[in-house]
């Protein structure tokens, strides 16, 4: 992997790291939540709890595995060193000191805000910063993906870009154009008033610009999943890719239809029409389509591989997988979760269902299926799979490895089945202190007790994750396979420039996104005024009465 | 990405079927989003087309509250916590206060430290604070005889500046601390029903926290610090919100909360404040 093993491995060690100290934080939310005695029970601190776990999660820990995990592709699926070391290098230094400023802020107390933002509320200027810094570093790395690519398809005319390269880079370009939503909001309204500049937050403005990043992101936390699912996980398995022109295809549709699409969030906001809420509530469900083409080729290819192994019969080949590589078990645990997270998700995407689940329990039930359950399992999985490639010290122990996928895997149903349903009797979300002498939150106490115990299972499959990594960090060096990424069944000699390229699927989007968003944005600028007083939760004020 | 093939020559087969494909969701989701869904969406008779579009991007007219009657408007206070009012408040002169404040010593006490319970302590309570209610005086808002006659004598600039003398007093209320670290039984698990109004409410009652307005740890503008206050005057001032005798808080929160407090209630939240 030429020199970017250090570039990797310090992204992976970094995501990591703020996995770990965000997990504890999670547990202890569940223990507030719930009838149970919690120590440290401050409704205050749990508000700083929430934003803490989700921008450790949803920014720092996400962000750095994908940067990581974009560098150790581009090194290995191209063959070839990565261009712009350096760059690389200074992109993580400025994503480091975001994501510290960003916990320090709310360390302080000063920015329980939580990771969405929510204006008007607002925070400490350095939290806005410090995020600004982690979004806007992790633009180097888009930059560096787009322009590894283009460097390789100047060097090796007609020839097909590999599967991998072409996902990660589809990946980066999802980010760029999901980012630009959260950076203009902290860039044209939280970092400004923040300093003092103006009296008034547009918090409908704020919200809708949010909500360019809020869907995609999700995708991009979770592409590196999928390009697991097409390119490491046949390949482990011992067998081939079903298609390559369908993995291309899904990376496409993703980011075309990831992005115009995140009115869906904002189905109960007021400052929005219906029209505009129907228009990407019908093109969120085209994000389907990526999907059931990922589990359809996923399960082709290791039909193919089963069967390579010998498999006989209508299922047999299932019995013939190699069940103890941990990436074969992790990739079925993660779409054994997909499938009902999935589902709840055509329930919030709809626009007449939303209504019933809107801000209750159910929302953060489901994305931590999908996100904490499917995607996450996924980066283990990768870490598992890249870890001995990197350092080149094996793992000590698949067994451990496959122990604790396990333990993540049914701590995730534990804790999410519950909330789900918790969420359907009606128990809000954000709330850190519930009155279950109220006969109403009574019938939910019995499930956010359960919801605890997941809680506490995911603590200790964490806690695993990180003994297993470092026990073979210190392991013993050994020859290890370098790294291999999937052959398609029929490998691709040449493939049509558009599958080969991005130039057209950016233009695609960027009328789709003027058709979504244009009149939504846009409106803020000519309707009646939208402002208002920030709330703000920096909780000081100086003698003089004005706030610092 | 690269110039050989443009994303809008639709002479090549995929770019044609990429840009008809999506079009034809775009029109297809327009359709049924701007036309259908308003026409049908609302009870009543179905919309004409163009008044559909109109409710879809969020314009209705026809359909809007603007022609209910709307109740007479009536303001808690004049004071809105708006940049320009913070400023006129920080800019408020000290020593212009002290000289005011020689007409305030002989019930607020000479430094700023009222000896009657029922009578405020000044010395150290946030500016803003000071200058609202100055103001609500002055304007009717609150009322109580020699307060109003007092703050009718003064403009807002010598408000501002008595405000910021009193706010600068040492000895009197505690300084905001600000948050630290979290401390345990600040939830609904307390067992004292007092803290646990204090810190958590009572959601039952939809009663909010006291201290996320008034410390010891939050803090709003305009929301006085109650810690060190005299218990007397708080239990007084809450019962006044309770039977509307006092209606100066702006989103008439207070009014709401009190009148949702017990009588025991208010006497053991004031002495919560008020011990020193």
């Amino acid at each position: 992997m030429y020199q970017s093993k250090n570039l990797a491995l310090a992204h992976y060690w970094v995501a990591f790291a703020v996995f770990i100290v965000a997990v504890p934080l999670g547990a202890w939310q569940m223990l507030m939540r719930s009838p149970l005695p919690a120590p440290l029970d401050d409704s205050a601190a749990y508000y700083a709890s929430v934003t803490l776990h989700g921008t450790a999660m949803a920014y720092g820990l996400t962000t750095f595995f994908a940067m990581g995990f974009g560098y150790a592709v581009a090194a290995t699926s191209l063959g070839r060193p990565i261009r712009g070391m350096a760059w690389a290098w200074i992109g993580f230094a400025v994503c480091l000191i975001g994501t510290v400023l960003a916990v320090l802020a709310v360390l302080s107390g000063h920015a329980s805000v939580l990771y969405t933002f929510y204006p008007p509320l607002l925070g400490s200027r350095w939290y806005y910063a410090g995020a600004f810094l982690l979004i806007g570093g992790s633009m180097i790395w888009v930059v560096l993906m787009v322009v590894n690519m283009m460097a390789w398809k100047r060097d090796n005319p007609g020839r097909p870009v590999p599967l991998a390269m072409f996902a990660i880079t589809a990946t980066a370009l999802l980010w760029a154009w999901a980012a630009s939503g959260a950076e203009l909001e902290l860039v044209g309204i939280l970092l400004p008033r923040s300093f003092g500049l103006g009296d008034l937050v547009d918090a409908g403005l704020g919200r809708t610009l949010f909500s360019v990043t809020l869907h995609a992101i999700v995708y991009f936390w979770l592409m590196p999943a999928y390009i697991a699912f097409y390119t490491l996980v046949p390949q482990a398995a011992g067998g081939r890719l079903y298609s390559d022109t369908m993995g291309r295809l899904t990376f496409i549709m993703f980011l075309v239809f990831a992005i115009p699409v995140g009115l869906h969030h904002l189905f109960v906001d007021p400052e929005h029409g219906s029209g505009f809420k129907y228009l990407q509530s019908f093109l969120t469900f085209l994000v389907v389509l990526p999907t059931l083409l990922t589990i359809f080729s996923l399960c082709a290819s290791m039909e193919i591989a089963g069967r390579a192994r010998g498999g006989r019969g209508l299922l047999g080949w299932i019995r013939a997988l190699p069940w103890d590589e941990p990436i074969v078990l992790a990739a079925v645990l993660a779409l054994l979760m997909f499938a009902p997270g999935g589902g709840g998700g055509l329930i919030n995407m709809s626009y007449a269902m939303n209504a019933m689940i809107h801000n209750t329990a159910w929302i953060p039930a489901h994305f931590h299926l999908v996100f904490a359950g499917t995607v996450v399992i996924m980066y283990f999985a990768i870490a598992y799979e890249m870890w001995p490639r990197i350092t080149g010290k094996p793992l000590r122990s698949k067994r451990l490895a496959r122990w604790q996928l396990w333990a993540w895997f049914w701590g995730m149903l534990i804790t999410t089945i519950p909330w789900h349903i918790a969420g359907l009797m009606g128990q809000p979300r954000r709330v850190a202190a519930f009155d279950y002498s109220d006969p109403l939150m009574a019938r939910t106490a019995p499930l956010t007790i359960i919801s605890v115990i997941g809680g506490l299972i995911l603590l200790g499959a964490a806690i695993l994750l990180i003994v297993i990594l470092v026990r073979s960090h210190f392991g013993e060096r050994a020859a290890a396979a370098p790294m291999g990424y999937a052959l398609a069944v029929n490998p691709p000699a040449r493939v049509p420039p558009a599958l080969n390229g991005f130039a057209l699927w950016n233009a695609v989007l960027a009328v789709l996104m003027i058709v979504t968003y244009a009149y939504p944005i846009g409106q803020f600028f000519f309707l009646k005024q939208h402002s208002v007083p920030a709330v703000e939760v920096t909780g000081r004020i100086n003698v003089m009465g004005v706030r610092q | 990405m690269s110039r050989d093939r443009g994303p809008f020559r639709l002479d090549i087969p995929w770019t044609r079927i990429a840009w008809s494909l999506v079009a034809g969701f775009v029109v297809v989701s327009f359709l049924l989003g701007f036309v259908v869904l308003g026409r049908y969406q609302q009870s009543g008779p179905p919309l004409d087309v163009w008044n559909a579009i109109c409710r879809a991007i969020g314009i209705t007219a026809d359909t809007g509250p603007a022609g209910e009657p709307q109740p007479p408007l009536q303001t808690p206070t004049r004071v809105a916590w708006t940049r320009a009012t913070l400023e006129q408040v920080a800019s408020g002169n000290e020593q212009k206060g002290a000289f005011i404040a020689l007409n305030c010593g002989a019930c607020h006490g000479e430094q700023g430290v009222s000896s009657s319970n029922l009578i405020p302590i000044l010395a150290g309570m946030d500016a803003a604070v000071i200058y609202k209610q100055l103001d609500d005086y002055r304007s009717g808002k609150r009322l109580w005889g020699v307060m109003s006659a007092i703050a009718t004598a003064l403009t807002a600039r010598e408000s501002a500046d008595v405000a910021v003398y009193f706010a600068s007093l040492q000895n009197g209320l505690p300084p905001i601390a600000g948050e630290g670290f979290p401390q345990g039984g600040r939830s609904l698990r307390q067992p004292d029903p007092t803290l646990r109004l204090i810190f958590v409410g009572d959601p039952g009652r939809g009663i909010p926290p006291c201290a996320v307005c008034h410390g010891p740890d939050g803090q709003k503008v305009g929301a006085p610090a109650l810690r060190g206050q005299h218990a007397a005057y708080i239990e007084r001032q809450l019962a006044s919100f309770a039977q509307g005798g006092r209606q100066n808080d702006i989103n008439e929160q207070m009014r709401t909360i009190a009148a949702a407090l017990t009588q025991d209630e208010m006497h053991t939240l004031a002495a919560y404040y008020g011990a020193k």
